[in-house]
């Protein structure tokens, strides 16, 4: 604030109208600038609107509401612009330094900061509102500084054609040349840097910036200096938010101590993926999660308290919530990163319909076998969504072992679910799934169903008696895959996928962390 | 893969060491000094009072008890537990360690428990019912299948991936050396295995086993103890064993079960650690073994448990006379630094038999061999606690740990057992290394003078062998200096008349039970001497 309320400089002493030589081309420079700046002005119009579809999704909506944001921001701007006194070029440079710098690394910082803030989206917009209101006191600081230099009526032409032309390049090379060459973080730092050297030009070029022109060619060099560091460290992290990985773009990546969650979107579909493995996507996940919870839950129509494992995403807990008569939802999930995700996150909990935040759900982040060890509650149900067993950490939450401590946490006519991997991709391992289950006492019921994301997608009931039907209850309304039919219809296995001999998966033999490594060694490699 | 918050600690890390570097001109790191730890050992300053007992101060009271127990090892423990419940819980048990259980010692720190000696027991042969009997009442065997098999508890039986194996930098699965084997080393490693099958099921003319666990209960025939007199390398060489990789993994097999290699050790006991493994069960195989964080320690401790009778830890045994009604023992409390006068009907001896020796030393008619007689490597065993293992190619962290032709045994993961998923987080790993590379009694004295400061570059070094880079990676380390690791079964030691003659009891009052006496250190030999030892005690007092 100081600086504002500097005196103004003697500007007319320094800058004597009329005097011929260079100081005629300088109303020229500052057209150029106009012209620069106009199509920086439009570039971070544009990474706003594009970063917003890409983390955000709804194209549309996002680039719409940023325009408008952004204009209207640009008018408050303009509307400002009329309390700046004293020396315009002063102010005009000082501008220019902080468009430099909030409109260089507004992509940097929205990127960065999507999985950390709680509420992106007024990050996104105080963003967008800074940047343009800076922005649009822009032209009109520059058309009083040239006012006295032309005509009004060749100045405003002037003033207008190129800022209109400064955009029609902008519009151009963003989606042309930008976006695939350097990618939005680059290009958002390059325009920012431009800003800087526009401020840098004038300051060099108009002699009466000669008393602070020192200070403020060391601010702009600084500011430089940031923006070049960012865009050398940017080229790295771009590496590592994995956009190569994948073939969609990641809108969001984090590593907690036991996985690393990618979530990517392109126009049909959000995905999730942990440790590069998809665990859903947002156009099929109802049938996975529909075929998860609905045969055991149809048939449990008395249920009261259901145990979900694993499952942070809370898309099981969505098909559970469709049962009224359920009194408490217990959720273990190992990943407080996951859970968390998932009950904050504005995107999936569009996708989950904030299930992790229903009052009768109760998320526990715990390491689930450690936990079941010493819990002493029973329940009615209990639904199982591990990460396929690629590892013999999570083998063993496939053993026999497990499953019994497991099953003695059921109540008087409990039963149980476990997702199974692929019964025709890993044909062993599914059948081995369902040999431990019964090895441990459980009669079981192995179906299976497509699922266009995964393929062929398996599931082993069991429970302590052989009374489970797939017609037993009505199921709940709206449901878009699960009828008694297609439960019928899941419970045939033809014969590319029909049982196979398999050993009992127990802690000291882990055979199906050898079976999952033999099932899917062809599809790696 | 590196995260991005991890590469944004290292890119900062990296910065701000680059921009110090200048101002800290010849400021050489050290490359060990992030790792705490310390050098730890039985107590022998205490245990070296015994060679003078002058220093000790005469007993200011006596006590009485039926049988006194000189030696809180695996051996004596099991005596304790057997007279307990068998009509004889008057006993005092005596030991010089803070903790009982001898070499099957254990440590625990933040990250697991962990062993400080022994740590495994393979699946038992079911006619041991004497073991199958206190493994049940511990809680490891669970019951028994229809079939007759016992069924373990699945969180003792060692989860898989159980052993990995480190050639050229590759790690495969398990132990028998398979990369890069001509097809000839192949034929010799299939002609030594069928000769184990055909050994294991070997009987002799007495209808006994030709090896059996406990190994008293071996065959005498003289087809299968004539193995006795030679040692494995010569028998090896003999039967046209000549396969490096092969000669490897028999070598290795000899330094992990007897800290002797198999120049050392005779081919009769080389052969007993493969053809002995007869163990059956329901839900394992006789590969398989039991095994728990803290090792051993958790057997050593249920010994402890099945019975009530009085233990006194930090007490040494400085003194053994007979008297008119029995024996009269000076023992001394390290705490109090006071010394008793025990009178006992009974003694027995559960120490090694130099200690026995020297207690023995007033006492004629004993037929213990003088200290020295027997081969007893000293051994290092480090317990390291470690955030990472910098992996290469191949199987991922099992059990047991190995790289071909390294000096120590490998490593052991104590965490093995842990059914936790992997947070990153500190693991402990236990290096063994028996010290082969000289006599005993040298190697002994050598590692009694090296310091910490001196160990602990090897260690890491040796590490270093099996993960490159790993230093950085090591919080901290612990090592332990055992001096008399374990009994050698050295040529003619297990089939000689001297080991018979040693454990026999002196005027039925002075009884021996310790792996010393079978010739070979295994938790089952232990186990098996403490219950010979009060067999003969209980008849003594009919």
């Amino acid at each position: 604030m100081a600086e504002l309320l500097d005196a103004p400089a003697p500007e007319a002493a320094t800058a004597p109208a009329g005097t011929g030589g260079p100081e005629a081309r300088l109303p020229g420079l500052l057209l150029a600038a106009v012209a620069v700046i106009a199509t920086c002005g439009l570039i971070y119009e544009l990474i706003a609107g594009t970063l917003a579809s890409y983390l955000l999704g709804d194209s549309v909506t996002q680039f719409s509401t940023i325009i408008g944001a952004y204009l209207f921001a640009m008018g408050i701007g303009s509307w400002l612009s009329k309390f700046l006194e004293g020396s315009l070029l002063r102010w005009f440079i000082r501008l220019e330094i902080l468009v430099g710098i909030v409109g260089g690394c507004m992509a940097p910082l929205l990127f960065v900061s999507f999985e950390y803030v709680a509420s992106f989206r007024l990050l996104l917009y105080t963003l967008v509102g800074l940047t343009g209101v800076l922005v649009g006191l822009e032209i009109p600081l520059l058309m009083r500084i040239l006012e006295n230099r032309y005509p009004f009526k060749d100045l405003v032409a002037r003033v207008f054609t190129v800022d209109y032309i400064g955009a029609l390049l902008a519009s151009l090379i963003f989606p042309l040349v930008l976006v695939p060459q350097l990618g939005l973080i680059r290009t958002s730092l390059v325009f920012g840097a431009l800003n800087l050297a526009v401020a840098a030009v004038v300051l060099a070029r108009f002699p009466e910036t000669r008393p602070y022109r020192r200070r403020f060619g060391v601010g702009i060099a600084a500011a430089l200096l940031g923006l070049s560091a960012l865009f050398v460290f940017a080229n790295k992290l771009l590496a590592y938010t994995e956009t190569l990985a994948f073939q969609d773009q990641v809108i969001y990546s984090k590593s907690t101590p036991y996985q690393r969650i990618v979530i990517t979107r392109n126009p049909r579909e959000l995905r999730l993926f942990l440790n590069g493995n998809l665990q859903f996507s947002s156009a099929d996940e109802y049938r996975y999660h529909e075929a998860l919870v609905h045969p055991l839950m149809q048939a449990l129509p008395l249920a009261r308290r259901v145990l979900v494992m694993g499952g942070g995403d809370g898309l099981a807990v969505r098909e559970l919530l469709k049962y009224p008569h359920l009194q408490s939802i217990r959720l273990v999930d190992l990943d407080a990163g996951m859970t968390e995700l998932f009950k904050h996150n504005e995107l999936l909990l569009a996708l989950n319909k904030g299930s992790l935040n229903n009052a009768k759900v109760q998320v526990i982040n715990a390491d689930a076998y450690q936990w079941i060890r010493q819990d002493t509650a029973r329940y009615d149900a209990v639904i199982v969504d591990f990460p396929d067993p690629g590892n013999y950490s999570i083998g063993k939450l496939y053993s026999a072992a497990f499953y019994t401590a497991l099953a003695k946490r059921l109540a008087p006519g409990g039963r149980l679910v476990v997702q199974s991997t692929s019964p025709f991709l890993a044909r062993q391992s599914f059948w081995c799934v369902a040999h431990t289950l019964a090895a441990v006492g459980l009669h079981t019921i192995p179906y299976h169903l497509y699922v266009p994301s995964f393929g062929e997608w398996g599931y082993v009931l069991a429970g302590p008696d052989t009374h489970w039907r797939g017609d037993l209850s009505p199921l709940p309304p709206g449901l878009r895959y699960i009828t008694p039919a297609t439960i019928h219809d899941m419970l045939r296995f033809p014969p590319d996928m029909s049982e196979v001999p398999t050993e009992v998966n127990q802690l000291n033999n882990q055979v199906l962390v050898r079976y999952f490594e033999e099932d899917w060694g062809p599809y790696v490699h | 893969m590196p995260t991005r918050r991890s590469f944004l600690a290292q890119g900062g890390a990296a910065l701000t060491g680059a921009l110090l570097l200048p101002v800290l001109p010849g400021c050489a790191p050290a490359p060990l000094a992030h790792i705490k730890g310390q050098l730890l050992g039985q107590d022998a300053a205490t245990g070296h009072l015994l060679r003078d007992p002058g220093k000790i101060p005469a007993p200011t009271r006596t006590i009485q008890t039926e049988v006194l127990i000189i030696g809180g090892g695996v051996a004596g423990l099991s005596a304790r537990r057997w007279l307990h419940r068998n009509g004889q819980p008057n006993t005092l048990l005596v030991e010089l360690a803070a903790e009982i259980g001898g070499n099957a010692a254990a440590g625990r720190n933040a990250a697991s428990a962990y062993p400080w000696g022994a740590h495994y027991l393979p699946v038992p042969d079911v006619r041991n019912t004497e073991l199958l009997d206190f493994l049940q009442e511990a809680g490891t065997l669970t019951g028994y299948a229809a079939d007759g098999r016992p069924i373990y508890n699945e969180y003792h039986l060692c989860h898989d991936p159980e052993e990995r194996l480190n050639i050229q930098g590759h790690w495969q699965e398990g132990l028998v050396p398979g990369l890069g084997l001509s097809a000839a080393d192949q034929a010799q490693f299939a002609r030594f295995f069928k000769l184990v099958e055909t050994l294991k099921v070997a009987k002799g003319h007495d209808g006994r086993d030709a090896f059996r666990i406990p190994l008293d209960q071996s065959s005498a025939d003289a087809e299968y103890q004539q193995l006795d007199s030679i040692s494995l390398a010569d028998y090896l060489a003999c039967e046209g064993f000549t396969a490096p990789a092969l000669l490897w993994y028999l070598n290795y097999g000899c330094r992990d079960d007897y800290g002797a290699t198999a120049a050392q050790v005779s081919a009769w006991a080389g052969l007993h650690y493969f053809a002995s493994r007869k163990g059956l069960a329901h839900n394992a195989t006789g590969s398989d073994v039991l095994t728990w964080p803290e090792g051993n320690h958790f057997l050593a401790d249920n010994l402890r448990r099945q019975a009530s009778a009085p233990i006194q830890t930090r007490t040494l045994a400085y003194d053994l006379r007979e008297t008119a009604s029995g024996v009269e023992v000076l023992t001394y409390d390290v705490a109090t630094r006071q010394s008793t006068r025990v009178q006992a009907r009974q003694v027995l001896l559960a120490t090694p038999q130099h200690i026995a020796h020297r207690l023995l030393a007033a006492v004629p008619g004993h037929a213990l061999p003088p200290p020295g007689t027997l081969h007893h490597a000293p051994w290092l065993i480090a317990n390291l606690t470690v955030t990472g293992l910098p992996q290469g190619p191949g199987r991922p962290l099992s059990w047991d740990n190995v790289r071909y032709g390294s000096a120590s045994l490998g490593y052991v993961n104590a965490t093995q057992q842990s059914v936790k998923q992997d947070d990153g987080g500190p693991k402990v790993i236990t290096m063994y290394w028996p010290l082969t590379d000289e006599a005993p009694a040298p190697a002994r004295r050598r590692a009694y003078q090296t310091a910490y400061a001196d160990w602990l570059p090897r260690v890491v070094a040796e590490l270093e062998t099996y993960h490159p880079g790993v230093t950085p990676y090591i919080q901290q380390a612990d090592l332990w200096v055992w001096g008399h690791g374990m009994v050698a079964p050295t040529p003619g030691l297990l089939w000689g008349a001297a080991r018979q003659a040693a454990m026999q009891p002196v005027r039925n009052r002075i009884f021996f039970a310790h792996t010393d006496f079978s010739g070979i250190s295994f938790f089952e030999e232990g186990f098996y001497q403490g219950i010979r030892a009060a067999q003969e005690i209980l008849v003594v007092n009919g």
